[in-house]
């Protein structure tokens, strides 16, 4: 696993050359990372896989609830955020915004074309065990983690991406709406409309998932 | 639906999201390898054209050396531009070329009205 995304230096660096090394550990901003990366820096591509990677797999993951379909959908992702780092106008967008907006569209685009053949769904992947203390709130969670999905995979996409961006990846609205190009109200929309409908896909699991009715 | 249903409706729903948030979701390794290879291709191949902007650069600098540097293209330029400007708008004292491109070819034979015989001296 790369190193966490730690790299010293002043935050918000422009035009810089090199990360610098050793000393205060300040993060860079993901403008000068991707500043540093289109101007050779190696490790500038590692922090930024370890910060920016997990955004992209793990709502990729959320909204099309098959792994591999995730992983194609992330790395492809990434691919276009290496492409265009010569091009990054600092301070225009954010980097984490833009890479948000790019996931949905891949994502938009894999379920207009179907899945693919062979790819494994979320639920089919097991979990590792863990025999560990807090080992059955895990499993819990776990439960209810995949009834979630499932019933995220019953809502229209656009409803399901709002509803992922603002409740699970913890976006606020005007990102959001930055994100998915439409208008904050709009996202609130989306967003009550898809609560609803995983409320009620939900309710009737209440005491399967541990929750005392009442 | 009551306001309390509403509530427990959405204490349940955060619950779930909740436990969404904290399920593991870090990147699967093969997934983060393919990540940084696809990086070091684009970074490589980034690199390659930017030197290959920069070479051709240098050869531009070069053919500048040749000519003497700035001043002397700055000269150069100069010079192309009085060239093209007396082309088009000459002085007084030298001939109009476009008058002279429209001026026809014409041959007056001075020695039509004289016989040869009477210009050349007879021998004997």
């Amino acid at each position: 696993m790369a190193r966490a995304g730690i790299i010293s230096g002043p935050p918000g660096a422009r035009g810089v050359t090199a990360a610098p090394s050793g000393g205060e550990d300040a993060e860079l901003s993901d403008d000068a990372l991707v500043a540093l990366f289109a101007n050779g820096d190696e490790r500038a591509a590692r922090v930024l896989t370890a910060r920016l990677g997990p955004k992209a797999y793990s709502v990729a993951l959320r909204v099309l609830g098959n792994r591999a379909e995730a992983e194609d959908a992330a790395q492809e992702a990434m691919l276009r955020l290496w492409r265009m780092a010569p091009d990054w106008r600092p301070g225009e967008a954010q980097v984490s915004t833009w890479l948000y907006r790019v996931v949905m569209n891949l994502c938009l685009d894999r379920k207009r074309h179907g899945k693919r053949a062979g790819a494994v769904p979320l639920d089919a992947v097991p979990d590792p065990a863990d025999p560990g203390p807090g080992a059955a709130e895990r499993m819990q969670d776990g439960a209810r983690t995949d009834a979630l999905q499932a019933a995220l995979l019953t809502l229209p996409e656009r409803q399901r991406q709002a509803v992922v961006l603002r409740h699970i990846e913890e976006l606020s609205n005007p990102e959001i709406a930055g994100i998915m190009e439409i208008s904050v109200e709009a996202v609130e929309s989306l967003t009550a409309r898809g609560k609803r409908t995983l409320a009620a896909a939900l309710a009737g699991r209440q005491e399967e998932l541990g929750y005392d009715n009442g | 639906m009551t306001m309390v249903d509403k509530d427990i409706e959405d204490s349940i729903l955060e619950t779930h999201f909740a436990a969404a948030r904290c399920a593991n979701t870090d990147l699967p390794a093969g997934l983060e390898a393919r990540m940084l290879a696809d990086a070091d291709r684009v970074q490589a191949e980034s690199l390659r054209v930017g030197e290959g902007a920069l070479a051709g650069a240098g050869r531009w600098r070069q053919l500048l050396a040749l000519l003497g540097g700035w001043p002397a293209m700055g000269g150069l330029a100069t010079a192309c531009a009085a060239g093209v400007w007396i082309g088009v708008s000459p002085p007084d004292f030298l001939p109009d070329p476009v008058g002279l491109m429209a001026e026809q070819n014409s041959s007056v034979n001075l020695l039509d009205s004289y016989a040869l015989s009477s210009v050349l001296p007879e021998d004997g």
